[in-house]
């Protein structure tokens, strides 16, 4: 394993940790089954693109097309793609998560997602359609000009700062009174209600964050591959994440990081592997990687719900000590 | 205004399809309450399957039955294997939603060695023009209307003068009575999955000969529009899915008449919204699921 | 103390509650019975704001709160309880008590990123309080265990410790002896007794009668989502037609 490939190894990590923190604070901790999680980590990216980007009208950007183009310096682009994250999860928030049911939040929250990708596909004049934009500029590198191995070692520093702040605001929300509350939200909504709580602001909190997380995570991926395209966010790269989640553990930040290193980090790697063996036609593998994916979200909703790391049992101080240390094996996400 | 007649044509198209689709979804969904994300993706398994029978050489018309036969096995076996376990284990219809986006998942990457990503395409895709003035329909199409309105007929049928639709009705107004009312309600669910699978199968093959060619990646699209006109009407109603079919067919086919054919399943999406917002219980939702059945 | 003027209930065609007219005395236990499907639970729920109501009015300690949602209610001391349980499963016992309590800083977004110090100080006042109530009603020994692991008498247990987390100034029970242990109703039935002498005023939903005499006075009748009699319970015992529609079917 070279070190170009452990670069990408290590921020692809980041990108996958900060993401699931997310999902694991819309979806394990608030039980919000966000089936358009990957939209909001695209927003991010397109926005962090389009505010780096210069316009396509200067030259060697002329063979796309897309709005806006500002060069603006790093890490506005960055700010720029979380504000995105956040705003977007604003609408779509109101429209879905104030009067639907929970199941069919999901459906709408997945429908949003497909929609939104064919609609960026088809319009080519936004965002340069299925082709996606290109030749995005790096952060700080112009500025640098570093060769590509320092830089690698920079935009890992970059992503790791990244993880520790999101880290910090996941382990301060988790913690605290007002994670308490959507805990108790996610376990059963009319009797939060009854007891003072506002779910309608609970959860449009905890989606604007959780939205705010995701388009950085998608600026920092941006910044990375210097490329985005529609067909880097369908639908099912969204399942990938709750596979992480479901098998890392809901509720726990610390099951969160797991499942991100299990899941899409380990798949990433397990492709590597078995690429090089050229078993069967070249789609064989992602395919069955999928379906395995597939096979994993069952298996832990049947086997192990609470997942490898399960959310842990919230003791207070002074509390008087217990021989059953047994855990409730629940319904998930009720 | 030729347009708009022509466009008037295609809506008549597209409406039975959809309501082909979008009737079985919403019983599933009705009377075994299960929201099954899968269910595009056993459309379009079920139109492959017919595609390999009509290369062989039987009429797609016949391969159609071999199609709807396949989704009602296929559905059966993925809820008795799957669905039905889980329900039982008490998993919430949360869990019942991720569940079964991972079996769309499955499949979908399942089949994709098989067939490939490249499109496929039934042989008599092509069939002779009628006129009706400026109104011009296919043949193929003009079966696909009459094959509909037959299934409709008989689904209407079902329901209401059978024992079977009665039970039915019963079980998805309220198992927990049907079963003490002596009702079987695990064979009637059993039943469901089979009606509704064979139904499925046939709206997948047919939504593949209306649409010329397809891939494996229009699964996703399938369950769209079902699910948009299943919505629409109130989820879990065969009759609010029919008239939420005409209406989606309809407003589709003339958007894409005059904006851009490329937009159909984004009106899908944008009336999904509308309803969302203004009505979220759906345009029939007076009474309880399937309640308008009789 | 709550007055509610005509209050009707549609569901899909069918009138669950068709014009009720009740008001709750402050500082006693109103019962409210009759058979099922009488519309006791819906009207409990149309007060509560867990329903909304298709008309009337609901006038709560001469506020008219008829447009207010559910959580507003509660937080001006109109909390209600469920018939089925309806414990926070996966929180701790400590912790469904401590959902419930108001007037903690670390409740909002900014006050959780703003951390601990930021909170501690009411998260510690309010765990006292907390356990003062766990202490009372006897479970103080089960503080860390999970709600969802409790026997069915205790989650009621649970239930009505929460709803007092929010110093409630009337109480809504909708059948809190069912799925009881009969050795245990007794012990609810006093603790009720209890916060009543403190000055607690509750409105229940019971279907047990010999409980109802006990503890309700006055007591309203419904039967087909209409009131049909309220009063002492030795006086209607005495109305032929509220004895027809309920007390002996």
């Amino acid at each position: 394993m070279n070190t170009y490939y452990a670069a990408n190894l290590l921020i692809f990590a980041g990108v996958d940790i900060i993401a699931c923190l997310a999902l694991n604070l819309q979806f394990g901790v608030s039980g919000i089954v966000n089936f358009s999680f990957i939209v909001f980590q695209a927003a991010g990216a397109y926005t962090a693109a389009i505010l780096s980007m210069p316009p396509d009208t200067a030259p060697d950007y002329t063979f796309q097309i897309y709005f806006g183009g500002y060069q603006l310096p790093f890490p506005i682009p960055w700010i720029g793609g979380a504000v995105a994250g956040g705003l977007l999860a604003l609408p779509i928030g109101l429209v879905v998560l104030r009067r639907l049911r929970a199941d069919y939040q999901a459906i709408a929250l997945l429908v949003t997602s497909i929609i939104a990708n064919t609609v960026i596909n088809n319009a080519r004049p936004w965002l340069n359609g299925a082709a996606g934009v290109a030749l995005v500029p790096q952060p700080l590198q112009e500025q640098l000009n570093a060769d590509t191995h320092t830089y690698q070692y920079l935009y890992i520093g970059l992503t790791a700062i990244c993880v520790a702040i999101v880290w910090f605001i996941a382990a301060r929300i988790v913690n605290s009174p007002y994670g308490r509350s959507l805990r108790a939200m996610r376990e059963n909504e009319v009797a939060a209600t009854a007891l003072g709580k506002n779910p309608t602001a609970l959860k449009m909190t905890i989606f604007i964050v959780g939205g705010a997380i995701a388009g950085l995570s998608g600026a920092i991926l941006v910044g990375f591959l210097t490329v985005w395209a529609p067909s880097t966010w369908l639908y099912p790269e969204t399942i990938i994440l709750f596979a992480a989640v479901i098998v890392g553990g809901r509720g726990n930040n610390v099951g969160a990081i797991l499942g991100a290193l299990l899941v899409p980090v380990g798949f990433e790697e397990v492709t590597r592997l078995l690429g090089g063996l050229n078993i069967g036609p070249p789609q064989l593998i992602p395919a069955l990687e999928w379906v395995c994916i597939g096979l994993f979200i069952l298996g832990f909703l049947w086997f192990r719900p609470r997942g490898v790391a399960p959310e842990p049992r919230h003791v207070f101080p002074g509390a008087p000590i217990r021989e059953d240390t047994r855990w409730v094996e629940g319904t998930p996400a009720s | 205004m030729s347009l708009l007649v022509a466009a008037f044509g295609f809506g008549l198209v597209s409406m039975s399809v959809i309501a082909l689709a979008a009737v079985g979804f919403t019983m599933q969904f009705g009377i075994t309450n299960m929201i099954n994300l899968a269910y595009g993706e056993v459309m379009i398994t079920s139109a492959y399957l017919a595609y390999y029978v009509n290369q062989a050489g039987v009429s797609i018309w016949i391969a159609m039955l071999g199609g709807a036969a396949f989704g009602a096995v296929f559905s059966f076996l993925i809820n008795r294997f799957v669905y039905a376990p889980f329900q039982r284990k008490g998993t919430a219809l949360l869990g019942m939603v991720i569940v079964s986006l991972a079996v769309s998942l499955m499949i979908s990457n399942a089949m994709l060695p098989i067939v490939g990503y490249f499109s496929a395409a039934y042989r008599e895709r092509f069939s002779r023009l009628l006129h009706f003035g400026s109104l011009a329909l296919t043949v193929n199409q003009i079966a696909i209307i009459v094959l509909a309105i037959g299934v409709m007929l008989a689904v209407h049928a079902l329901l209401r003068y059978t024992r079977l639709g009665k039970a039915m009705r019963a079980t998805a107004a309220n198992p927990t009575l049907a079963r003490n009312c002596g009702i079987p309600t695990q064979r009637v669910i059993d039943v469901v999955w089979l009606i509704t699978g064979a139904l499925c199968g046939l709206a997948g093959v047919v939504a593949a000969l209306d649409s010329d060619s397809f891939t494996i990646a229009n699964g996703a699209g399938f369950l769209i529009t079902a699910l948009a006109a299943a919505v629409l009407g109130g989820a879990g109603q065969p009759y609010g899915a029919m008239i939420g079919a005409v209406v989606i067919g309809l407003i589709t086919e003339l958007s894409a008449a005059v904006w851009a054919p490329d937009y159909k399943q984004v009106v899908a999406f944008g009336i999904l919204v509308a309803v969302m917002l203004l009505r979220p219980q759906g345009l029939l939702a007076k009474r309880g699921a399937l309640a308008a059945a009789g | 103390m709550l007055a509610a003027r005509d209050i009707h209930r549609h569901f899909e065609g069918m009138h669950a509650v068709d014009g009720v007219s009740i008001e709750v005395m402050p500082e006693r236990i109103t019962g409210l019975i009759g058979p099922n499907g009488a519309g006791k639970s819906t009207l409990l729920a149309v007060l509560a704001g867990t329903l909304p109501a298709s008309s009337g009015t609901i006038v709560f300690q001469g506020e008219d709160i008829t447009r207010l949602p559910a959580y507003q209610r509660a937080r001006r001391g109109l909390v209600r309880t469920f018939q089925l349980p309806s414990e926070f499963a996966q929180l701790t016992v400590l912790e469904n008590l401590m959902v419930a309590a108001p007037d903690n800083r670390g409740e909002s977004l900014l006050g959780a990123l703003l951390g601990k110090r930021y909170w501690m100080p009411d998260e510690t006042r309010l765990v006292a309080q907390a356990r003062g109530l766990l202490k009372r009603f006897g479970m103080n020994a089960k503080e860390s265990d999970y709600a969802g692991t409790l026997s069915g008498g205790q989650k009621r247990l649970v239930e009505i410790m929460r709803a007092l987390m929010l110093r409630p100034k009337l109480l809504l029970l909708d059948e809190p002896m069912s799925g009881v242990h009969p050795s245990i109703v007794d012990e609810i039935a006093g603790y009720l007794e209890t916060l009543r002498d403190e000055g607690l005023t509750i409105l229940m939903v019971e279907h047990e009668l010999h409980m109802v005499d006990r503890l309700c006075d006055p007591v309203v009748v419904m039967a087909q989502g209409k009131v049909i009699g309220q009063g002492g319970m030795a006086a209607l015992r005495k109305q032929p037609e509220i004895v027809e529609a309920y007390l002996v079917g």
